[in-house]
């Protein structure tokens, strides 16, 4: 089990289209990724769910810790961390993906 | 990939659903809009949502997200339009519009399959707004 815990800068928090990306990006990976709200102290919630990712209530300036578990953990966890700190201006995995 | 039928009394507000659901999605999951009896006139058509239908269907099947009443009617006699095969692919929404859209494109664009996408859009309804 892999663990990062990270600011989210963007204006929008972890809603709309960045909860988007995040989904899309979790989803691209194997690993079992589970993500929660420090600040608000919630508890993990599946990371693969817009759901879940947009119930976190995640808003700008709040930290998140995100964790994984599986063979590609580590590399879900460095794409999420890219995704979230270039304020979600990177090309996620999940956007090169095909259609 | 599941596609999402958006059936609204308001053309406008059915294409606006759209643009913000096709924005969550990157315009991965074909999002129809169906919305008015025709472009400038409030209500709903049948006949637009089985054109709708049609354009958004897959063998995966079709989420339809509706806003009230006669939407509901109008919708289930579109899907009575379609051959028999197809209509058990497709599913009218509890969702509400907006928040359910928003969440089955992502939820669609991961390649979920229908009945997952609906119980997410679904479970929209309880997504709290205010801090």
């Amino acid at each position: 089990m892999a663990e990062i815990e990270l600011e989210v800068t963007h204006e929008a928090g972890l809603h709309l289209r960045p909860a988007a990306l995040f989904v899309q990006t979790a989803a691209a990976f194997e690993a079992t990724i589970e993500v929660r709200n420090v600040s608000r102290d919630t508890p993990f919630k599946n990371a693969k769910s817009a759901l879940e990712v947009m119930m976190l209530g995640v808003n700008q300036g709040h930290r998140i810790a995100i964790r994984a578990e599986g063979e590609d953990a580590e590399e879900a966890l460095e794409a999420l961390r890219r995704l979230i700190e270039s304020n979600f201006e990177v090309d996620s995995p999940a956007e090169e993906e095909e259609q | 990939m599941i596609g999402i039928v958006i059936v609204s009394h308001s053309p406008k507000v059915a294409e606006g659903v759209k643009d913000l659901a096709d924005q969550m999605s990157q315009k991965r999951v074909k999002v129809v809009a169906a919305g008015g009896v025709d472009d400038q006139t409030i209500g709903t058509n049948a006949e637009r949502i089985y054109n709708a239908l049609l354009e958004a269907y897959s063998d995966d099947g079709v989420l339809v997200l509706l806003d009230l009443g006669s939407a509901v009617m109008s919708a289930q006699m579109a899907i009575e339009m379609l051959p028999e095969d197809k209509q058990n692919k497709v599913v009218l929404s509890e969702a509400p519009l907006v928040e359910g859209a928003i969440v089955a494109a992502v939820e669609a664009s991961i390649g979920n399959d229908l009945a997952k996408v609906n119980a997410a859009a679904e479970a929209a309804s309880t997504m709290r707004k205010l801090p």
